[in-house]
């Protein structure tokens, strides 16, 4: 539009943008990789300096549960994101409303799953508090921190995660308006965001070294 | 106040209908403020806000100038020192220069200078800002509990082991404050991609937008990191045990690492933006096209990426290998090289062109002149040989003053003096205008250049008392800081004073180019009332010509 | 999505899905073998490919427009700098490592705290 005309404004229209939900969403993951990043980093440190210290801890993490959880996870991430495919076809909605509530159930058993993996890591005192078990392990104290922290902030995700399924399961349920393709769709996105932690976390946690 | 009925939509500007009202008139009430979806609006409560935070920095700084007025530590105990330079550091980085030009200017202008209605995101842009002014209030609180007393950059052991002052608090406040940015660069991303008018390319865009596009990527990218090394600084605090303490076997380093790989492209955060406001000024006030459009919009990209490699350069003197500090060093010449690109392509944007010395001139000549001596000074310290000499005295502190106020802060009150009207559809008073940016820019250099003198000679810094031999330079800096308080104090006075004058401001007082001058002073809530034109070129200013005059706007709006 | 469009995309799913758990079963096999330096490598490495599977194929980065590409190819990159460019100063720096000491008492949690002993 190069000549000044006469005709009232009409800006672009955000709302019903999908384009803008998804990059924007895209965006918030970049920095959510980046925050999880730094612990990376300071993971990179305690293991390349502490490489016994963390074997020795590793192996006191609950390797049946832990692999139980990532094929939760992976599981649910499947399940979102045929939801997602569900919800581009408006007669689909129904199936779309029961994708989005099982992949947020996979997560409350993810978090169940942690939470008594947790309760044993705290009755075997490998919290790195007083009183911790593996106190004379070089290294031990800092993996136990990682990891607590690491699966700690993941578990913290994943339950907002579970909230926005929930809410976005409940909308579409009842076909509210708002509850559009691509905003599925940017929800799905942080799902297999926290997902992908999850899978980085797994080996680095769980499978420092296995064998005897 | 306004007579004029509010409008459900815009209206067509053929005088048939009443326009609708502008931003500023468009519900009157605490709560429409409150929560407002307008940028404008938005941009206007960051304004107020970050000027608090400004000038309680700035009292900070003013109890630091006095107490090294002498010698002797005599106005404050070495531990309320500590906690003023810390108070200081933390609120002007975090509180004040971080978010000042993109949350206030980016917030306003972006919008207009693309076409655009508002951000991609307008109820996240609110978000924002509450959360800034949260950050912000907790910090106050930690304030008033007593401070901190680490420095402004927490440093590990001291910070995670030792020290008794509200540390977790204090960084609990930044990591909210730290969210305020991320939402806000987001925001700008998705809406420069999405919403440009139609036929405005990438290489159409004004350079202040494309300045906020990569402030706003390295928002995103860096912040997250300050995020994550403050919630562990806090845990290692609450817990006993951490990876920052090299008793249980981790790394001070890791802290300085993960600091500095956010705080240095914070530097560019606070000064890309500023190099924005100074393309938009430079090219209007001397009536010519900014010289090499295409390189300066590559410049900012490469300032952004390139700034993401330095960190390293904070930490010769920490116990960092040689190998990569030689590595940092290098990168860091590198920089230079598109910022110097910068300085040379608005010098030749000034060569043969109709220069005017307005107020916003003045503050855009001042940040070129003093970020040049800044950069320069950077690249002293970016020599390892010399950084070993210079590291943690005051050469390092003027060097980031320089930039940081003779750079920045320049170029935030450039911008508060260019869109004032636009912004508020008030002629500021041109003789104060200028007379403030003259005392500033004097104020500043009497304030800042002895401390190059100061540091060379060996004056650490964070230090309350100093040797005799110090004090004649010491003094001079404090005179300064005086000059300079004055300047930055003389503003509120008639900015306020012009919120009340009956000279209204018209759409394009200073004849600039630009989308946003398109729309009326101050702008509809919608931005415009007319699709606006989309220039063939911008900063296709005219060869020199009559000169546009200040003149208030014939038939001014009903009051 | 047409229906048997969406049975086509939930079969691809259902693939990728098989292949994800394939993967993870893989991973800790390898924990038990005896690779050393290799443990990691192998882990790693799974890791990443089962991010690559979620990340191109159920977060459909394939088919998405060039800036999110570009918006997901930076995120990486800059993490991968931030680690590998930190790593430069701990792969060349003389490490002597401070003597393992055993962890002090957890103090009270409230924001200040006595000073600690020096050592």
């Amino acid at each position: 539009m190069t000549a000044a005309t006469a005709a009232a404004f009409v800006p672009a229209d955000v709302a019903h943008d999908g384009r803008a939900a998804k990059l924007g969403m895209w965006i918030f993951l970049a920095t959510e990789l980046l925050f999880f990043g730094g612990l990376l980093v300071a993971y990179a440190y305690a293991r390349t300096h502490w490489p016994e210290g963390f074997a020795i801890a590793s192996r006191r993490t609950d390797v049946v549960l832990g692999t139980v959880n990532t094929g939760v996870l992976l599981t649910s991430s499947a399940v979102i994101a045929f939801a997602v495919a569900c919800a581009e076809d408006p007669a689909q909605r129904r199936w779309t409303a029961r994708a989005l509530a099982l992949t947020a159930v996979l997560g409350v058993v993810f978090l169940a799953v942690k939470g008594v993996e947790y309760a044993h890591e705290w009755r075997e005192h490998l919290f790195p508090l007083a009183g911790f078990a593996l106190a004379d392990v070089a290294g031990a104290g800092l993996f136990f921190l990682l990891y607590f922290v690491m699966t700690g902030l993941h578990a913290l995700h994943l339950l907002i995660g579970i909230a926005g399924v929930c809410v976005f399961a409940g909308a579409t349920r009842i076909a509210k308006p708002w509850a559009t393709a691509p905003r599925v769709e940017a929800m799905a996105l942080y799902w297999h965001f926290v997902d992908v932690v999850w899978i980085l976390l797994y080996p680095l946690l769980y499978l420092v070294e296995r064998h005897a | 106040m306004s007579s004029v009925a509010e409008a459900t939509i815009d209206r067509v500007g053929d005088g048939s209908a009443a326009p609708a009202p502008s931003y500023l008139d468009d519900g009157h009430s605490l709560r429409s403020w409150l929560t407002t979806h307008d940028h404008k609006r938005i941009a206007i409560l960051y304004a107020i806000s970050i000027t608090v935070f400004f000038f309680i920095g700035g009292l900070a700084a003013t109890l630091i100038r006095l107490e090294l007025a002498t010698p002797a530590g005599d106005l404050v105990s070495h531990d309320t020192y500590n906690k003023l330079f810390t108070a200081h550091g933390v609120i002007m980085v975090w509180l004040f220069l971080i978010p000042s030009i993109p949350s206030v200017f980016g917030n306003f202008l972006v919008p207009l200078m693309i076409g655009a209605r508002d951000l991609a995101f307008p109820r996240l842009n609110l978000l924002s800002w509450y959360l800034y002014v949260l950050g912000g209030l907790i910090v106050l609180v930690a304030l008033a509990l007593g401070g901190v007393d680490t420095g402004w950059t927490f440093y590990a052991p001291y910070s995670t082991m030792f020290s008794n002052s509200w540390v977790a608090v204090t960084l609990v406040g930044v990591f909210v404050v730290g969210f305020s940015s991320i939402l806000t660069g987001l925001n700008f991303i998705v809406t420069v991609h999405t919403l440009r008018a139609p036929g405005l390319g990438w290489f159409k865009l004004p350079l202040f937008v494309w300045a906020h596009y990569a402030t706003s990527v390295i928002l995103v990218l860096a912040t997250p990191v300050l995020a994550i090394t403050t919630l562990l600084v806090v845990a290692e605090r609450l817990l006993q045990i951490g990876v920052f303490d090299p008793a249980h076997g981790g790394d001070p380093l890791l802290f300085q690492h993960l600091f500095w790989f956010y705080s240095h492209p914070a530097v560019y955060i606070m000064v890309l933006p500023a190099m924005g406001v100074v393309s938009e000024i430079v090219p209007c006030f001397a009536r010519k096209r900014i010289f090499g459009y295409r390189f300066m919009a590559y410049a900012i990209l490469g300032i952004a990426s390139i700034g993401f490699l330095v960190w390293g350069h904070h930490m010769f003197v920490s116990g960092q290998s040689l190998a990569a500090s030689l590595v940092f060093s290098l990168l860091s010449f590198l920089v230079a090289i598109p910022s110097a690109i910068k300085v040379f392509n608005w010098t030749a944007t000034l060569y043969k062109g109709s220069i005017r010395f307005d107020a916003p001139m003045l503050y855009a000549l001042g940040f070129i002149g003093l970020f040049t001596v800044g950069g320069l000074t950077g690249l002293f310290v970016a020599s390892l040989a010399l950084d070993v000499h210079l590291t943690d005295t005051y050469f390092v502190v003027a060097h980031f003053h320089y930039i940081m106020v003779g750079g920045s802060v320049m170029a935030f009150f450039g911008a508060l003096h260019f869109w004032w009207p636009k912004a508020t559809g008030r002629l500021y008073p041109e003789v104060w205008g200028r007379i403030a940016a003259v005392l500033i820019f004097v104020g500043f250099n009497l304030t800042f250049f002895p401390q190059f003198l100061l540091g060379m000679r060996g004056m650490p810094r964070r230090y309350h008392a100093y040797p005799a031999e110090f004090h004649q330079l010491h003094m001079a800096s404090s005179a300064g800081a005086v000059v300079l308080a004055l300047g930055y104090l003389l503003p509120l006075f008639y900015f306020s004073y012009s919120l009340r004058s009956a000279c209204r401001a018209g759409a394009n007082p200073f004849g600039a180019l630009g989308i946003e001058w398109q729309t009326r002073s101050p702008p509809p809530t919608h931005n415009f009332d007319r699709t606006p034109v989309v220039p063939e070129h911008v900063y296709d200013y005219a060869p020199p010509g009559p000169r546009p005059t200040r003149a208030p706007a014939a038939g001014a709006k009903a009051s | 999505m047409k229906h048997a469009c969406l049975r086509d995309h939930a079969r691809a799913l259902a693939v990728a899905w098989a292949a994800l758990l394939a993967l993870m079963l893989a991973s800790l096999g390898s924990a038990y073998l005896r690779l050393g330096a290799g443990n990691a490598a192998v882990g790693l490495a799974i890791a990443v490919i089962k991010s690559a599977i979620v990340v191109w194929l159920f977060m459909r980065l394939r088919t998405s427009s060039a800036t999110v590409r570009i918006v997901a190819a930076t995120a990486l990159a800059t993490l991968l700098l931030l680690i590998g460019l930190a790593s430069v100063d701990y792969a060349t720096r003389p490490v002597e490592p401070a003597a393992y000491e055993l962890p002090r008492q957890t103090p009270s949690l409230a924001g200040a705290r006595p000073v600690q002993g020096a050592r």
